[in-house]
């Protein structure tokens, strides 16, 4: 197994006109890059506006994508660009706030971004879901926990877990696979409940 | 869902896969969206692990690079149309017959320092062959005798049809037109019949000296 194996599968899809692929290796990546972009900037629909440009600027370029370096390490590079630009874009033209506009365009769209990342019921999900998801690890047995976050905390690959754990690939495989779905019977319930909440409100 | 296709998805997700069995995961992740929204899931069990803070996890950001990419054109057809990535600029055809040319020139040029007719012939032009039959000539020397060697005749070619200079020009300048192959092979006839035409005007040359 090469790295990289599978996103390089979504890629070449991409590149033959299957937009669908793309949005896998975004759902994949979307976390990792707000985090990074927020390194940049400390709003966090602003980092997530700065990603989603990054994101389409990497589907832009994507049929120059030859595969010579990772997919993500690729994507990395045009989102630290595109922060570093709009960073510097804003610094030139900072925003003025003019509380007699209430009604312009601009204070229509601040407002709406405001509400889009600070709602009370964002939050709650956001909250909802990391402590059903640590719920759901607490809950694992020491096998499947230990597996598990050897691999996403860790970042070690199934031989590396499987000589850590003293125990066969096929096995780590199979007990971060019975991790996952032990905490999305519990996570999907939470999404399926929240989104309902959310549109809702909407 | 099927329990083995969930396992090579987590599977995949980690790059775990092998690369034959992502290519089929992939189409079908691509198509299906319960399995993308599952794909979705893990990636939030790792920001969640990895104790991302500040993040939202429940962001729409898929959602609007997916609807922003639904006005974009798919990277396979925009290839193929001619457009700023696939269009062929005016001077592409001109650079390409010219390196075609100066190739040709260059192989022109070696093939014929290394044809063997063209020094056969300089080499009988230097030591003229003796009056005697060839076979009495090894029969003296295999009888008595220091051992001799006398540089054989080259041997004497039918005239071909030549094909003209104009000809190999036409096949040079139009080469970008033509199959590597039948290019190659136009090039090296010319060169053959180009060399053999040359013997042969030498034994011409020789036999009218003779007579005088």
């Amino acid at each position: 197994m090469g790295a990289d194996t599978s996103d390089l599968s979504l890629v070449r899809r991409v590149q033959r006109g299957d937009k669908g692929a793309f949005d896998a290796l975004v759902l994949k990546y979307q976390h990792k890059l707000v985090k990074l972009v927020m390194r940049y900037v400390r709003n966090a629909a602003e980092a997530e506006d700065i990603a989603q440009e990054a994101f389409i600027k990497a589907y832009r370029a994507l049929p120059q994508f030859r595969g010579d370096s990772a997919f993500y390490t690729w994507l990395y590079r045009i989102a630290i660009n595109t922060a570093k630009n709009a960073v510097v874009s804003r610094d030139r033209s900072p925003i003025e706030y003019n509380l007699d506009r209430s009604n312009s365009e601009e204070s229509y769209e601040m407002q709406g971004r405001m509400k889009d990342a600070e709602t009370p019921e964002g939050l709650v999900l956001t909250d909802e879901i990391r402590s059903t998801v640590n719920a759901a690890i607490d809950a694992l047995p020491e096998d499947l926990r230990t597996a598990i976050v050897l691999r996403e905390l860790e970042g070690l690959s199934y031989e590396e877990i499987a000589a850590a754990m003293d125990c066969p690939v096929g096995t780590v495989r199979s007990r971060i696979f019975r991790a996952r779905e032990a905490i999305d019977r519990r996570l999907r319930e939470v999404f399926e409940g929240g989104l309902g909440r959310a549109e809702e409100l909407g | 869902m099927n329990e083995e296709l969930d396992s090579q998805l987590s599977a995949m997700f980690d790059d775990e896969l092998p690369p034959g069995e992502c290519e089929l995961l992939a189409r079908r992740l691509s198509r299906d969206e319960q399995l993308k929204a599952r794909w979705g899931r893990y990636a939030v069990m790792g920001a969640v692990i990895r104790a991302e803070r500040g993040l939202r996890l429940n962001a729409p950001l898929a959602g609007r690079v997916s609807a922003v990419l639904l006005t974009e054109p798919e990277l396979g057809a925009a290839a193929a149309l001619p457009g700023p990535h696939g269009r062929v600029r005016w001077w592409q055809p001109l650079a390409a017959t010219a390196v075609a040319a100066g190739v040709a020139a260059v192989a022109i040029v070696w093939l014929r320092a290394q044809s063997p007719l063209a020094g056969a012939v300089l080499t009988s032009h230097l030591t003229p062959p003796p009056a005697v039959p060839a076979s009495v000539t090894v029969a003296t020397a295999s009888a008595a005798g220091p051992d001799s060697y006398t540089v054989p005749r080259p041997p004497k070619l039918a005239p071909m049809p030549v094909p003209s200079t104009e000809l190999a020009n036409y096949v040079v300048a139009h080469s970008m037109f033509s199959s590597p192959v039948a290019r190659r092979n136009l090039l090296s006839a010319f060169m053959t019949s180009e060399s053999g035409t040359a013997g042969a005007e030498e034994v011409q040359d020789e036999a009218r000296g003779q007579a005088h």
